[in-house]
């Protein structure tokens, strides 16, 4: 079983369900300079979202004591932030249970490869739980300067668009 | 749920192209990330892709030490960022024309885009407009109705100086700083600080585009280039100061 796992990692598909990023709803985000080691849920709405001050310097909020300064950053346009989530696999199965190809009661859009269906049982599925247009960035004392990484990677989808286009023919 | 309510699943922060929500209007499947070859590095990379658009998108990870999200009512550790960018396919298909290469001859494309390792590369095959990609990095011979193709070292350079040309117009647009260089020789004469500027910007881009393929054909390109040694100064582009990805020397 082992080895036969091992393949099924390099094999498997995850999918990202379409309609999850249609009915996405907003979300507030907010980027920490400090690692918090836990992901759970967290009373944000009780603790740190009713203590943000707007001064003169941007945001101001203390997390743990600490003094921290943000302010909004928006999604570079043309893009859209979402919050994705892992889908139980029993979830997958239930919504796509029978045979792959021939039993689904779903109109199939023109399956990509007709001896191997788009969707396997070992694949998994993904789907977006919320979207953002912009989040806000925090820096500890003060707000992240134009050198901060964030701020740099943020301008990486216009670079990528310049060396991914296709070049003109001779 | 297992009692702890607290837990909860991992969230992925992602920032996608717009048009993949207008693209999946009446969709209900045919986005998914699949393990694809990285063509630089040889390993493995996680790549979406759409299956109604035919479009490959690359994912690169903005992480950095000591980041969290919160996330709603939530909070989510590692502050990772996950950006996915459309990505050019044909450098995916030139690690395998160059693979493949190495038997010397015309083959026809699904002998060449094999993969044991990655078989989602199968995927590639199906891409629209193949026939004119490929047109720019290789050799071809139709028998029979059927295409052979074979890697082209001089067409893929003349390519690939396309693509840092078109690179380097982007860097200036986005006023990338390329050099340590620009702010101290903009004291002496201007000729000097463009000749410079330039060169620098070349570099740059050839740092860029080398992300996405072998260092062997990078080193080549180089040297097409006419590039020199790179100075000590230059700082590192942005993709990999920013958005690491898995390392090629790991």
């Amino acid at each position: 079983m082992e080895s036969s796992d091992e393949a099924a990692i390099e094999k498997h598909r995850v999918h990202l369900r379409p309609v999850t990023l249609r009915d996405a709803a907003p979300a507030a985000l907010h980027l920490l300079p400090c690692e918090v080691l836990a992901s759970q849920s967290a009373p944000v709405g009780r603790f740190f979202t009713p203590a943000i001050r707007q001064s003169p310097d941007g945001l101001q909020v203390s997390f743990r004591g600490r003094s921290l300064r943000g302010e909004e950053v928006a999604v570079p346009p043309g893009l859209v932030g979402y919050v994705m989530e892992n889908e139980e696999k029993l979830i997958g199965k239930q919504d796509f249970s029978g045979g792959l190809e021939n039993h689904n009661q779903e109109e199939e859009r023109k399956p990509v490869e007709p001896s191997e269906p788009l969707e396997r049982d070992f694949d998994r599925f993904i789907g977006a739980t919320a979207s953002f247009s912009h989040f806000t960035l925090w820096g500890l004392e003060t707000i992240p300067g134009p050198d901060a990484k964030v701020r740099g990677a943020l301008t990486w989808p216009s670079l990528a668009a310049a060396i991914h286009a296709q070049v003109p023919e001779d | 749920m297992d009692g702890g309510d607290a837990v909860r699943a991992r969230q992925l922060v992602f920032l996608l192209p717009e048009y993949l929500k207008d693209a999946s209007k009446k969709m209900k499947r045919g986005l998914m990330f699949v393990k694809l070859v990285n063509p630089c590095s040889g390993e493995g990379a996680i790549y979406l892709f759409d299956v109604r658009l035919q479009q490959l998108f690359e994912i690169k990870v903005f992480k950095e030490k000591h980041h969290s999200w919160f996330i709603n009512q939530s909070v989510e550790s590692g502050g990772l960022l996950h950006f996915a960018t459309p990505m050019d396919p044909l450098f995916l298909l030139l690690h395998y024309l160059v693979k493949a290469d190495k038997e010397g001859k015309f083959q026809p494309l699904d002998q060449v885009v094999v993969d044991d390792v990655f078989p989602n590369c199968i995927l590639l095959l199906k891409l629209p407009e193949l026939e004119k990609l490929l047109h720019h990095v290789t050799e071809e011979k139709e028998i029979d109705n059927k295409k052979y193709y074979k890697y082209s070292k001089e067409k893929t350079l003349k390519w690939l100086e396309k693509k840092v040309k078109q690179t380097v117009a982007a860097l200036k647009t986005n006023n990338v700083n390329v050099s340590a260089r620009v702010q101290s020789t903009a004291f002496f004469s201007g000729d000097q600080v463009s000749r410079d500027k330039e060169e620098d910007y070349i570099h740059y881009a050839h740092g860029l585009i080398s992300d996405y393929i072998p260092k062997e054909l990078s080193d080549d390109l180089s040297k097409y280039l006419k590039l020199p040694e790179p100075p000590a100064s230059l700082p590192s582009p942005p993709s990999k100061m920013a958005a690491q990805r898995r390392k090629r020397d790991k």
